[in-house]
């Protein structure tokens, strides 16, 4: 009787086995699939994604990473592949989307997602510039910083009599007159009004002057601000600042018009170099770059790159992984090598790449700031609604710079809309 | 004669193809897009699952005190003023084109070469064409219209902008409606033309007396459509101005659109209230163009 016990124990374990054999090798064969959303990288990095992608998946066998790169509909698209149920699992967003799908509610917290040792492993600036209501929603990827270096055409210097670059923002201003005035190109295009942000803020930022009060609401018409903008109102009418900077990107408008001599400096990162050496190679050769001029305030500012984690992911964990794997100090150093990106990684300020020394204007300038990671940082928060708060602080400026409004009026008009209609 | 059960069997089931079809993808959505109006649905809720909430007329009344949502409705009526312009010079190079002069098929498939040209490199052209130092100005300077460096940038101009975009859709819209016309010209019956330069009829009179009212319908076709897509205008503005200078292009279709696709910070309840009063205006506007049209043809 036990021996028939035991042979039936036995025929029912190795059945149960047997039948649990095709399951096995099904798990075996079909490992959990990644689905990564990438942000305008393609076709200009396939090589670099495809290589980091084989690469996560050699050290994880149990994932395949499925890669698509989205361009302008990116965000709608993400939309819509929630409503779906076909969210992607690892997605690439900026720092304001970034807030604003998480105060939205579409993404997962990586608390619990990844280990402290992990989050450890950023800056915590950029690391806090993804984190919203004490949760951090994103793992920084690459950066910029705003300020940056200062790009700079010698020719035009010298021929408007400026012999050492400007160090301050009233110098700048000053020769953006002399430059315009000597040579008839503009000194430097500022950002006036960018789409999908409020630049004047900030400048109102890197001058020390806040954005909000104590209590959160919006404080930007002090008398300093209104003098601040006032600055750059006169260098708008004077036409010591080209038109098109109240329609176009500054920094697309101004690099664009650096390689045709028509601007003097350009104050940012060494992206501008890359554009300026593949559109005109003479004019790169004697381009020179040199330290920003900084705020009053005396601090960086900048953006940067996160990689999310959508809560309608089926697959947080193994997206938690990828993302980390994407965004880890190897893999940013060796992105860094290829294009001239502020890594976010903390190891990265030791990196013997960014300690070379160059004449070539990029290696200069990759040298400068390459380290500089911990500097990203925004300056100040977006609100929740931000489309609406900063379309119309835009409108208000832009009254301003035309003359339709005084500086006074139009930073009164809009810290009135926002305290009226900003959302937490 | 009644049709018999079968008949009318079939002619459902021939029908029912596209029924389905128009009801998926039109109807619905459209009786839904309606219904969205009159609800709260952001970001917020659609990310957490939650239906639309209804809340009446609530939307109504924030586009009510919405500044900027009537500078679009203005700027969009101010945009109907190409319509006009397009219909009657899309009718008249019709009606030269019309003609069998050696080469012409060239001039017909010239003017149609806008229609198929797509919107981004458009505007790299025209801001080429618009800027400060852009050709238009090159050209006002040459001859000496304008003096050296002091033409407008027509796009960054708050009383240039509109009109310097309204030309672009009427660029793009004139050989569109061009080939209708002639569509519509080659139909005429050439005996009609025939017998009335008989009883001596000039050109002039054969123009006003015979084509014209002969191309009503298509004329009525023309101005209704001109007049929806100058209403719904939207590609041109984003383009070029993205409703600048001091909201001087900002149309009524671009505040649906910003409400619609505004990130995540969506708003389709706004978006689809903004929409109706859009609709609304367009349904007026076929309104009077079926009155004007149509019966000033019963007429003549």
């Amino acid at each position: 009787m036990t021996s028939l016990k035991r042979n039936l124990t036995l025929a029912f374990a190795l059945s149960l086995s047997l039948s649990a054999l095709p399951a096995a090798q099904a798990q075996a064969s079909s490992p959990v699939e990644v689905t990564f959303w990438s942000w305008y990288l393609s076709p200009k990095f396939d090589g670099y994604l495809k290589d980091t992608i084989s690469a996560f998946e050699a050290a994880n066998p149990g994932i395949k990473v499925k890669w698509f790169d989205k361009q302008d509909s990116m965000v709608q698209d993400f939309i819509s592949s929630v409503n779906l149920g076909s969210a992607p699992d690892v997605v690439n967003l900026n720092i304001d989307e970034t807030a604003k799908a998480a105060q939205n509610g579409f993404l997962a917290p990586l608390e619990g997602l990844v280990s402290r040792a992990v989050l450890n492993s950023y800056y915590p600036q950029p690391l806090s510039n993804f984190a919203s209501l004490g949760q951090h929603y994103g793992l920084p990827w690459y950066g910029w910083l705003n300020e940056g270096v200062l790009v700079y055409n010698p020719d035009l210097l010298k021929k408007a009599g400026i012999n050492s670059i400007p160090k301050t923002m009233d110098e700048m201003m000053d020769a953006a007159r002399k430059i315009k005035t000597a040579t008839g190109a503009y000194g430097w295009v500022p950002a006036l009004k960018d789409p999908n942000t409020a630049s004047m803020l900030g400048y109102f930022n890197a001058d020390g002057l806040g954005i909000y009060g104590a209590d959160g609401k919006a404080v930007f018409n002090s008398s300093a601000h209104v003098a601040l903008l006032q600055k750059y109102i006169e260098l708008f009418k004077g036409g010591f600042i080209p038109e098109d900077a109240l329609r176009r990107e500054a920094f697309q408008l101004g690099t664009e018009m650096y390689a045709q001599n028509k601007v003097a400096m350009i104050i940012g990162g060494p992206q501008a170099l890359t554009r300026i050496r593949d559109n005109n190679k003479d004019l790169y050769a004697k381009t020179a770059v040199g330290v920003a001029p900084l705020g009053k305030a005396k601090i960086q500012t900048g953006g940067g790159m996160a990689l999310v984690v959508p809560k309608a992911s089926k697959h947080t964990k193994e997206a938690a992984m990828f993302a980390a794997f994407m965004t880890n100090n190897t893999n940013q150093m060796t992105f860094a090598k290829m294009v001239p990106i502020v890594p976010t990684t903390k190891a990265a300020q030791n990196d013997p790449f960014f300690k070379q020394k160059s004449s070539d204007a990029i290696s200069k300038a990759t040298s400068m700031i390459g380290a500089q990671g911990r500097f990203i940082n925004p300056g100040y928060r977006a609100p929740g609604n931000s489309d609406d708060l900063y379309k119309n602080f835009n409108d208000n400026i832009e009254a301003a710079m035309l003359g339709k409004k005084t500086a006074q009026q139009a930073l009164d008009d809009s810290v009135a809309f926002w305290n009226a209609n900003m959302k937490k | 004669m009644k049709p018999s059960a079968n008949t009318t069997l079939l002619a459902y089931t021939f029908l029912a193809p596209a029924l389905i079809l128009l009801t998926v993808f039109t109807f619905y959505p459209m009786l839904y897009g309606a219904y969205l109006g009159f609800t709260e649905y952001g970001g917020m809720r659609f990310a957490q699952g939650l239906a639309p909430k209804f809340i009446g007329l609530d939307n109504f009344r924030t586009l009510a005190g919405d500044d900027l949502f009537w500078t679009g409705i203005k700027n969009s009526l101010r945009y109907l003023l190409v319509v006009p312009v397009l219909q009657l010079a899309s009718l008249a190079v019709a009606v030269l084109v019309n003609k069998q002069i050696p080469g012409i098929a060239f001039f017909r498939g010239a003017y149609y070469i806008p229609v198929v040209t797509s919107i981004s490199l458009a505007a790299v052209m025209w801001e080429w064409v618009y800027n400060k130092d852009g050709t238009l100005n090159w050209l006002l300077e040459r001859l000496h219209i304008i003096g050296a460096g002091q033409g407008p940038s027509w796009l960054g101009n708050e009383a240039t902008a509109l009109y310097a975009v309204m030309f672009v859709t009427f660029w793009r819209g004139f050989g569109y409606y061009m080939v209708l016309y002639l569509a519509g010209l080659q139909s005429i019956p050439a005996e009609l033309e025939e017998a009335a330069t008989l009883d001596g009829a000039t050109p002039w009179q054969l123009f006003w007396k015979i084509t014209v009212p002969m191309m009503r319908p298509t004329i009525l076709l023309c101005s209704l459509l001109s007049t929806i897509a100058a209403l719904r205008s939207l590609e041109e503005i984003v383009v070029l101005t993205n409703g600048g200078p001091l909201n001087s292009t900002y149309t009524s279709l671009m505040y649906v659109y910003n409400k619609a696709f505004q990130g995540f910070n969506f708003d389709y309840g706004m978006a689809s209230a903004a929409g109706l009063v859009v609709a609304a205006f367009g349904l007026i506007l076929s309104f009077l163009n079926f009155r004007f049209f149509r019966d000033n043809g019963a007429q003549s």
